[in-house]
């Protein structure tokens, strides 16, 4: 027998097991293949062994490498074949690994979303509070002393145009029915929680208010005529815009997670002097991150405070902003539609 | 304001890049919003805040860039020759509401040539956006934009009598001004008026009939000061807006009257001819000397945080145009310029020291001392309060607190009080501040419905007002709930809300009359007699008001109530280490047996080893039970917190509570 057709005869063996192997669905069909090549009595590699003894003397030595070699491929492939169903070592539970299919869908229990501005206001009174802010509270309506006057914006200055605020009266209270009302409107900053706390209680204040505010802007993409804020206080004998500058910047690393740097620009607010526009670096950019200042004196004074003992800083930040651009929410209204396919991206 | 760059350059010599100044006047006050090109010039636009009035001219600009930059400004001075036939002879001036007009100045020029301006001034108008009309007109606005004084020329012959007078306007006056409109005026504005009618609305426009046109020669110029408020009410009104109304709202300099007069009669002079009438009309009071301020220089370290040398701080407050002076000990005693009438505290001079200086100069690093902070009990009800509802499957709303009439008239459980309104709607049609969040929660649902969304489940936390005149409202902060699931499905997640406040009382349920509810499928609930809430179906004429298509509960819930009840910290008790042996019972009784009540004789016969009784179903079978009857189905867990309860005394208990609903209730057991 020449080499080549010994060689050719391996190979045919070959291909012929590992297809039977890898072909065979049960243990049945694989226990069937099994017998038929590697059996112990008329097993095909036993039988094919014998061809072995007529190859040339001098082909001998490769004829009985190559022979070998396939042996164990053929037994490698048994292994393997029988390693695939393990488990299912007997009929049934193959079957239900068959049957059994993990990559159907879990079963999801219904779980609700906190609303966007919700979970902003969230981190950000979580972030106040490590730094030592507590949350005070205050109505959302307000008389005018409160929204006004305790603030040191005078009669004359136009944040108290009607056209700017929702004044409030009463429904069917006309002004001869004997019930004498004080002008009330919806509140147009948090500002007027400052005050509240204030009076009630002696410096040292370190507070923070979140909350509705109002103001008739029109509906679109950046205003809308109800929105949030979020405003700090801290009242003490040694405070400077050093401080204001230091906390702000602490709330902006602690927001973004990175170091930032924040910088003021002047502005003009009626409760603080000097007043400022705060922005903070978002990647290459400067964005505007909210108002701030040092509470005015009048103020101050408007509380029972000596301004001459203490001062301090306020600052206030729009909610919707911050979360807009943490969100890419492209459009205020969003917030206030309720789509529940919107709620449940966040 | 818009400003040239090119007219900026004639009252300071700029030495560096606009890009350079906008970025310095950027952080000393002034916005930087745009810059344009405007031919051969450069106009960039900058936001004054409105406590710098002294900002809305060149001149002011130019003085802030001449501080910043530490170098001169140079302001023009006007020169007039002395003018012939004294002014009190061409026109007279009575001012009849010095309220509305504190100052009132007058110049006449006769014989003036009305053409078109030379290009220079045409260009620096242009540049600015400002329209070019014709040489006489384009020189008050240029003037107007250089110094921020608002100027006004009437054509001189259309005064009936040369007789100027300033008064209120009347009820219904009809005025037709320059925009050629007519408007309709009332008592609380202030005209400009001959004998016989109004020739212009005070500080806002001027009239059609007086203005200046080619066949004008004689002219009167107007220079003065207007009520900010008035101005500013007026032009809001009337929805009229001007350049010189911008600039009386905010406040001219009492100083720049004059100078501005001055400086468009030698301008008028120079550009149309005419020969100057001899001396000036000034109608008012003096102007008030500015007050005497005292700076001290601790105070700077005090409210800003760092030292600026005393050689600035005075370099500062001189090249602003303050009188500004060294004095004893530390201090610095300062007059402010009448054109920063903001400048009249100490304080407020801080701020301009602090701005000039830089507050890049602030550090941002300082030891902020730590301090405790409290998380008050509101935030971690709240914070509960959303876990359970996001646990419930509900997503959290956040909807408007002002209502349309239909809405807050809907449903209003909470009060029979008339709400409150707002004199502006928020949103067209809405005026009326909530008194509850049901209907707004049930508009969220529409919304939803009618994009299709299958499930709807929402809840909100806010306050509602309940007015309480002439006191501020009781803002109630409230839980609203809005469902497509069913009245249990609510009920469960109140009573699971309850648990994670490990409220101790009860929820109670009493029949309620709610016009938008089913009145079978409602309840009022309390907690220990308080009112707590209302809960139910919306009826089918609900659904039909709000515009809703699917079967929909509701439940409105006091937060403040759960507060109050609610256990923070709760309390370990001792658990038992025995086993629990359970007892099922089906007990057929009436069809007006309510649970709680069954439950309640459950509680009470079984003895003290009874943990809990749960509810399992309730079964129907008229053919067996006959009719109007039910089977309600429990389990009674039964547990001794000192032994292993015995199988006869599990039996004995459910023996007692057999007896015990079988006497009250004529409960039959099944089986």
């Amino acid at each position: 027998m020449h080499l080549a057709e010994f060689l050719a005869e391996v190979q045919t063996l070959l291909n012929d097991a590992t297809t039977a192997f890898g072909g065979a669905s049960s243990a049945d069909a694989l226990e069937a293949a099994r017998i038929e090549f590697l059996g112990a009595k008329g097993g095909r590699l036993k039988e094919f062994q014998k061809s072995l003894g007529k190859v040339e003397g001098a082909d001998k030595p490769a004829a009985g490498k190559h022979f070998n070699e396939a042996k164990q491929q053929i037994e490698a492939a048994f292994a393997a074949a029988k390693e695939r169903s393990s488990g299912g070592a007997t009929t049934a539970k193959s079957k239900d690994a068959v049957q059994f299919d993990p990559t159907l869908p879990g079963k999801r229990q219904r779980l609700g979303r906190l609303h966007p501005i919700s979970q902003t206001i969230d981190e950000l009174k979580d972030i106040m509070g490590r730094l030592g802010f507590s949350v005070a509270d205050g109505p959302e309506i307000e008389d005018d002393y409160h929204n006004f006057e305790a603030l040191n914006i005078p009669r004359s200055h136009p944040a108290r145009d009607p056209l700017d605020n929702f004044y409030l009266h009463t429904a069917g209270l006309t002004a001869d029915s004997g019930v004498k009302t004080e002008p009330l409107l919806l509140r147009s900053q948090t500002s007027t929680v400052q005050i509240r706390v204030m009076e009630t209680k002696p410096p040292p204040v370190r507070v923070i208010s979140i909350g509705r505010v109002y103001r008739p802007d029109a509906p679109d993409a950046t205003h809308y005529p109800m929105f949030h804020q979020i405003e700090g206080l801290l009242i003490d004998t040694k405070v400077t815009m050093a401080d204001l500058k230091s906390t702000l910047r602490l709330f902006a690393q602690s927001y973004l997670g990175v170091d930032v740097h924040v910088r003021f620009r002047p502005s003009f607010f009626p409760f603080t002097e000097p007043s400022v526009e705060v922005d903070m670096q978002w990647g290459e950019r400067w964005i505007e991150f909210g108002g701030a200042g040092m509470v005015d004196p009048n103020v101050l004074r408007a509380v029972g405070y000596d301004p001459e003992k203490v001062s301090g800083f306020a600052f206030g930040l729009g909610v919707e902003r911050l979360c807009m651009r943490r969100h890419r929410v492209t459009d205020i209204r969003e917030f206030y539609k309720n789509d529940v396919r919107f709620l449940e991206q966040f | 304001m818009l400003v040239s760059w090119n007219w900026l350059k004639e009252y300071v010599k700029i030495p560096v890049s606009h890009e350079e100044l906008t970025s310095r006047l950027m952080f000393a006050g002034l916005n930087h919003e745009s810059t344009a090109t405007v031919g051969d010039d450069l106009c960039i636009d900058l936001e004054i805040t409105s406590n710098r009035p002294d900002c809305l001219g060149h001149i002011g600009i130019a003085r802030e860039a001449a501080v910043l930059l530490q170098l001169p400004l140079d302001i023009p001075q006007p020169k007039l020759p002395a003018g012939k036939g004294s002014v009190n002879e061409l026109a007279k001036v009575t001012v009849e509401c010095p309220d509305l007009c504190q100052r009132y100045t007058a110049r006449v020029i006769r014989g003036v040539k009305i053409k078109p301006s030379p290009k220079w001034l045409a260009d620096r108008l242009q540049t600015i956006g400002c329209a070019v009309i014709n040489n006489v007109v384009d020189i008050t606005n240029y003037v107007l934009m250089e110094n921020g004084q608002p100027l006004h020329a009437f054509d001189l012959k259309h005064f009936a009598k040369q007789q100027i007078i300033v008064r209120r306007a009347k009820k219904n006056e009809q005025f037709a001004a320059i925009d050629h409109k007519t408007y309709t005026l009332d008592e609380s504005m202030c005209v400009i008026a001959d004998a016989e009618k109004a020739v212009a609305l005070a500080g806002v426009m001027g009239g059609a009939d007086s203005e200046v046109s080619g066949t004008t020669t004689d002219l009167l110029i107007e220079s003065a000061d207007f009520d900010q408020l008035t101005t500013r009410t007026t032009s809001r009104r009337l929805a009229l807006r001007s350049p010189s109304s911008y600039r009386f709202e905010r406040g001219v300099d009492p100083e720049g009257i004059d100078w501005a007069s001055r400086r468009c009669c030698e301008l008028i002079l120079e550009l149309a001819g005419g020969e100057l009438a001899e001396g000036m009309i000034d109608v008012g009071s003096p102007i008030a000397k500015p007050p005497r301020i005292v700076l001290r220089l601790s105070q700077l370290p005090r409210i800003l945080g760092i030292e600026v040398p005393p050689a600035e701080v005075l370099r500062i407050l001189q090249a602003l145009g303050c009188e500004a002076k060294s004095a004893a000990a530390e201090k610095i005693e300062v007059l402010a310029p009448t054109w920063r009438r903001d400048l009249t505290r100490e304080i407020d001079l801080v701020e301009e020291v602090a701005r000039v200086h830089g507050y890049d100069k602030i550090p941002e690093d300082v030891g902020v001392p730590m301090a405790p902070s409290h998380r008050s009990d509101a935030d971690r009800v709240l914070a509960k309060t959303r876990q359970v509802l996001m646990a419930a499957g509900f997503d959290e709303a956040m909807t408007r607190s002002i209502v349309s009439e239909e809405w807050s008239a809907a449903f209003s459980p909470w009060t029979q009080v008339p709400p409150l309104v707002a004199t502006t709607p928020m949103v067209k049609g809405e005026d009326r501040v909530r008194r509850s969040l049901i209907p707004s929660l049930l508009g969220a649902k529409r919304i939803n419905e009618s994009i299709a969304n299958e499930t709807c489940e929402l809840f909100e936390t806010a306050r509602i007002y309940l007015p309480h005149p002439p006191r501020l409202p009781n803002e109630q902060w409230s839980l609203g709930m809005v469902s497509g699931r069913d009245f249990y499905q609510v009920k469960g997640t109140l009573e699971n809300l309850l648990d994670a406040l490990h409220i101790a009382d009860k929820l109670q349920l009493a029949p309620t009359k709610q016009p938008l509810l089913e009145d079978t499928i409602s309840a009022e609930l309390r907690l220990a007699d308080t009112l707590l809430g209302y809960i139910g179906k919306i009826s089918a004429r609900g659904l039909k008001q709000f515009g809703l298509r699917g079967e929909t509960f509701v439940a409105e819930v006091d937060l403040r109530v759960l507060l109050a009840s609610s256990q923070l910290v709760p309390h370990f008790s001792e658990l038992s280490p025995f086993p629990a042996m359970t007892r099922d019972l089906n007990l057929i009784v009436d069809e007006a047996i309510r649970w709680a009540d069954l439950a309640a004789t459950v509680h009470a016969s079984a003895g003290s080893q009874l943990e809990r009784v749960t509810y399992l179903e309730t079964y129907r079978d008229a053919k067996k039970d006959g009719a109007d009857k039910k089977r309600l189905i429990f389990s009674m867990t039964l547990r001794s917190p000192d032994r292993t309860m015995t199988s006869d005394e599990a039996d004995a208990a459910r023996d007692r509570v057999v007896v015990a609903c079988r006497e009250k209730h004529q409960a039959v057991l099944l089986g």
